[in-house]
């Protein structure tokens, strides 16, 4: 009894499954733009700073009457941060012939991965927050509106551990992927160039708890500063673990979570002091920035970080280059139409792309005092 | 000195590996089969205590309590989902039974619980004592001390108890012993979560003595835990307890020698160098 009823639901499953695609509304006054963030796993807090920006960035779009009449309409999809599932999220935008283009990965290593899908598509993947220095070059259809890795790491290297906290001597722990290789590599150039010494280089691979071993061997060679590519999950475990050895005599800064709620969370007393580079923070004399961040604030629930401000600008501007096309706007043609933008303003200020796609970008440095991110210097920092 | 200090950091990280083994050697011992959902049965415990802390404050005795309640409520429910319909059935279909189990427990944690990782109070100030020049927290010191203090339980709960006789019986012939007239599903069910329990604990010290509680912590914690007691050798406790520290040394040493990176590489080549020489494991008996 129980088998056929099961039988007879599974049969109406399917045929339910069938007629689904048949229902499909016209789309005529829809522009369906999808989003890939990490809404679950290691990235939650970026993947839900995407989530709500993007949304706020529709949502004013549409009140404002939408993009030449038409109302956006995003499509969310949850890549957790693995490249696995972020492809198969990019052959279902791709095989969606109403999704036009896409706003994501968080992850330069997502990006990568599924770069070759929307190319070949013709699909414009503008990503918010991916800086491989070789991402944008992929394709003429890749863009990121980040920063670039070897235009931060340089500067985190010479200015911000060299300048500003005064680093001699550096030891760099990094996560093992594309993204923290690739800052990596170029916070060393930068180091060299500096003429800080390195005195450890350790690397770790996404998911580790355990820092304790890392840290008694990096505290072998004697550093003053310790440099922390990676995101906040492990900066507030590493700190924790550099307060529980008693090494209270280094001074640690950090390339990747930006000024990131979770690290003051999780870190509590621990991570008081940090310091990191970024290329957007707001500041109160900035109305618009100040307003933006007030909303984003009251729907998030946490504290805007950069890459959420990025994810507005990069649905913003994808809006727009649709916007500029008019009646030409298809999947092909938008990124030819992103490439020769050369006006646009966001919450993150100018964003020009080079050749490549990418943005170069300049530079604040803040601090976690008493448990709060404060800017310590502004963009002419860095000249 | 410096080799002392990886020493301690390995035995530390290695006792929380141990007592997850020896709840997966209960289990293994009287289920007779390998389980895919203990890694899950950990991460339950851990959010058991996140959730004790805000309720009822920072008392890290009764959060283990409860800790090991939980985990055993939910051996339960896998008990009875997953082996007690199939005790006469082809043993894969409850080991695919777990596999579901395990993916369903930890997408029901991320619905329910949330994605993010969460954090949980720091307990003795970060107080320590000094061995000469290292330092060992007393969190350190605990989980060393509540490993040592719950294996010397189980020991004499299974040696000297009538009910441990029972699992024994059990686990070593569940057809001799339903002979003389031991309820074999009760004593299985019983056995189970008396593992389930100390992974729960486990999964407590880990989350507290690493500070993060996640849905997805169990997939590598469940692993670890089955490499300790292959490496002990199977469903042998003392065997799955020092395979645990040995493994937490191995890793550790190998950091201090290499990189983080190959943390697991080191776990786990320690483990296919002993099974090509041991078969069955370091304390394990041939032909099991």
């Amino acid at each position: 009894m129980l088998k056929k009823v099961l039988v007879i639901v599974l049969c109406i499953v399917m045929v339910i499954g069938i007629f689904a695609g048949c229902q499909k509304d016209e789309g005529s006054d829809v522009i369906k733009i999808g989003v890939a963030a990490p809404i679950t796993g290691n990235y939650a807090e970026y993947g839900k700073g995407f989530d709500v920006a993007t949304k706020m960035a529709a949502d004013k779009i549409n009140a404002a009457g939408g993009v030449n009449g038409k109302t956006i309409e995003l499509v969310l999809m949850d890549s957790k941060g693995d490249a696995k599932e972020a492809t198969e999220i990019a052959r279902k935008f791709v095989e969606d012939p109403e999704i036009i283009a896409v706003v994501g990965d968080f992850s330069s290593t997502c990006c990568m991965a599924t770069a070759p899908i929307y190319t070949e598509a013709k699909m414009t993947q503008l990503s918010p927050t991916a800086s491989h220095p070789d991402y944008a070059g992929m394709s003429e259809f890749m863009f990121g509106v980040m920063g670039r890795q070897d235009g931060e790491a340089p500067f985190f290297a010479e200015f911000l551990a060299g300048k500003y906290m005064g680093a001699e001597k550096m030891a760099i722990i990094y996560l093992n992927n594309d993204w923290g290789v690739s800052a990596y590599t170029n916070m060393v150039k930068g180091a060299q160039a500096a003429g800080l010494e390195i005195t450890a280089e350790e690397n770790f691979v996404d998911g580790e708890k355990d820092f304790t071993a890392t840290l008694t061997k990096i505290r072998q060679t004697n550093p003053d500063t310790i440099a922390l590519i990676m995101f906040y999950n492990e900066v507030s475990i590493i700190s924790k673990q550099i307060a529980a050895m008693g090494w209270d005599d280094v001074k640690v800064c950090t390339l990747g979570p930006g000024t990131s709620d979770q690290i003051i969370e999780l870190g509590g007393a621990d991570v008081e002091g940090i310091v990191t580079s970024t290329p957007f923070m707001v500041v109160q004399s900035d109305a618009k920035a100040w307003d933006f961040k007030t909303e984003f604030e009251s729907k998030a629930g946490f504290t805007l970080n950069v890459h959420s401000a990025c994810a507005y600008d990069a649905l913003t501007m994808i809006a727009k280059a649709i916007e500029n096309l008019g009646d030409n706007a298809a999947r092909e043609t938008i990124a030819g139409e992103l490439a020769s933008m050369k006006d646009f303003v966001g919450i993150t200020g100018p964003i020009i792309f080079t050749a490549d796609g990418d943005v170069f970008r300049k530079y604040k440095i803040a601090a976690i005092e008493n448990g709060v991110w404060v800017q310590k210097t502004d963009y002419s920092f860095g000249e | 000195m410096y080799l002392l200090e990886q020493l301690i950091n390995g035995i530390c990280q290695g006792s929380i590996y141990a007592l997850m083994a020896i709840g997966y050697a209960v289990i293994y011992g009287v289920v007779g089969l390998v389980t895919f959902t203990y890694g899950e049965i950990i991460m339950m415990g851990s959010f058991s205590a996140f959730y004790y802390f805000i309720l009822f404050g920072d008392n890290l005795f009764f959060a283990l309590i409860a800790g090991f309640i939980t985990a055993a409520v939910v051996g339960i429910v896998v008990h009875k989902v997953c082996y007690e319909r199939f005790l006469d059935a082809p043993r894969y279909i409850s080991l695919i039974c777990t596999i579901g189990m395990s993916m369903f427990l930890k997408n029901f944690a991320t619905i329910v619980f949330g994605s993010e990782m969460k954090g949980m109070p720091t307990f003795f100030n970060g107080k320590f004592i000094l061995l000469g020049d290292i330092r060992v927290s007393y969190m350190q010191l605990l989980i060393i001390g509540v490993v040592i203090v719950l294996s010397i339980m189980l020991t004499i709960y299974l040696k000297k108890t009538r009910m441990g006789m029972r699992l024994r019986a059990v686990s070593q012939d569940k057809k001799a012993a339903a002979l003389v007239g031991i309820n074999v599903k009760t004593t299985t069910l019983i056995g189970n979560c008396i593992g389930c329990g100390l992974g729960g604990i486990a999964g407590i010290l880990l989350g507290v003595y690493y500070n993060s509680v996640l849905p997805t912590m169990g997939g590598i914690a469940g692993l670890k835990a089955f490499s300790a007691m292959v490496l002990g050798g199977l469903g042998s406790i003392s065997g799955a307890a020092i395979g645990g520290v040995l493994i937490g040394v191995v890793e550790n040493l190998g950091i201090a020698m290499t990189s983080s990176g190959l943390r697991d590489v080191f776990a786990f080549l320690l483990l296919v160098l002993i099974l090509v020489v041991r078969p069955q494991g370091l304390f394990g008996k041939k032909g099991n």
